[in-house]
């Protein structure tokens, strides 16, 4: 706990010190000695906290002001940056990673509309031939449409298994499809 | 809210839009719709209205100021985007108390107090621009030494200082995210000539939105 404080402190105190040095003009100088000292602060907190005890009050007290909402600023500026970050990435044009995944995505998304409409067409002819050869042909030609027609496929492959468990729902069935081909176009 | 921070609060607001030198302490009064005797009894004038509402920037600005000097933004290459995120945050928290740099000579002239805080503050967005670029030198993000290194960074704090006095006086009002956009682009304008390659993508992305912006707004 003490180590950790005098942690804290003396970043907080070398923060007052980088500043005053700066208006003194002195500044390359003082955040080399700034780092230095920090470095030297992971060996021996103690020692530098005694000396920085010793060093003033006034540091003292802006650094105990700073220690107390160092560890809340820090996260609200990281929360900050997380907006802008989120902010931006809507606003700023599409990169050719961003394509490249949005391509891999699609690429995807056709081959598995390739196998679903190729194991539909397989079911399908035994039942509905002609209807579902058609519904298979569209579905090719709309392959950029690949997100859209997907759950539209899913949704056939449901209504089919229906359709088997019940025979005396045939008719549900066919209006089943006119649904999913009104829902294509 | 209680009272005495709904004055601080339609103050801020009122400086902001109007202006301070314009603001009477009658106004603030008659915009929250209450008796000048009862601001009176919160604040005794206007100065005191200043004093305070300079003082919660001076703190907020300072715990976003101190942020990269303590600890670099960014912990290598891959997310050296956020250092320029921040310089977002740090416009858009300036953005909120614009009015003392419409108005800047006139106020630290009448404010003594507001003057010595304002000079912590530049000396502080100093360091914190300084600890940036420090850490993007280290990163070999950037490739600027020594003198460069300082005259850069002050170039960038002037601008940030001023920025909002220099796009009111050329545009007038514009619409406040393209005035901070503009302004991080700004920024971004002097790191440009240091930078490789790789980060300048995100510069040329910065462009692009700036470039939208415009188009969409009259």
């Amino acid at each position: 706990m003490a180590d950790e404080k005098s942690k804290v402190t003396d970043k907080a105190s070398e923060i007052a010190k980088n500043i005053w040095l700066a208006g003194v003009g002195a500044y390359g100088k003082a955040v080399e000695d700034a780092q230095g000292r920090l470095e030297k602060v992971g060996k021996e907190p103690p020692k530098l906290f005694r000396e920085l005890v010793k060093a003033g009050t006034a540091l003292e007290d802006d650094a105990r002001e700073v220690l107390e909402t160092t560890v809340a600023a820090r996260n609200s500026v990281e929360e900050r940056i997380n907006r802008v970050r989120e902010n931006f990435h809507m606003q700023r044009p599409a990169r050719i990673e961003d394509l490249n995944v949005l391509h891999k995505k699609v690429d995807q998304l056709t081959r598995k509309v390739d196998k679903l409409s190729k194991a539909l067409a397989a079911q399908g002819i035994a039942k509905a031939p002609a209807a579902r050869k058609t519904t298979a042909a569209k579905k090719s030609k709309a392959a950029v449409k690949t997100s859209a027609s997907r759950p539209a496929a899913k949704k056939k492959a449901a209504t089919k298994t229906t359709v088997k468990k019940t025979s005396t729902r045939k008719k549900a069935s066919t209006t089943g499809k006119a649904a999913t081909s009104k829902r294509k176009s | 809210m209680k009272t005495r921070d709904r004055i601080l609060h339609t103050s801020l607001a009122l400086f902001n839009e109007e202006g301070e030198a314009d603001t009477t302490t009658i106004d603030i009064a008659n915009e929250l719709d209450i008796s000048p005797g009862n601001l009176y009894y919160h604040f005794k004038g206007k100065d005191q209205i200043i004093a305070e509402l300079f003082q919660q920037y001076e703190q907020a600005l300072s715990h976003t100021l101190t942020a990269p000097i303590e600890q670099p933004l960014s912990a290598d290459r891959n997310n050296v985007e956020d250092n320029w995120y921040y310089l977002y945050v740090v416009m858009e928290e300036m953005y909120q108390y614009r009015f003392l740099y419409y108005n800047l000579d006139n106020i630290l002239q009448r404010y003594p107090d507001v003057k010595r805080g304002f000079k912590r503050l530049i000396q502080l967005k100093r360091a914190a621009l300084y600890a940036i670029c420090q850490t993007l030198l280290r990163q070999a993000v950037i490739d600027a030494k020594d003198q460069q290194l300082l005259g850069l960074v002050d170039n960038m704090t002037l601008n940030l200082t001023f920025w909002f006095n220099y796009d009111q006086l050329l545009h007038d009002d514009r619409p406040p995210q393209v005035t901070i956009h503009q302004g991080v682009l700004q920024l971004l304008t002097m790191v440009a000539p240091y930078l490789g390659d790789d980060e300048l993508d995100f510069y040329r992305d910065c462009e692009t939105i700036y470039a939208t912006m415009l188009q969409s707004s009259p």
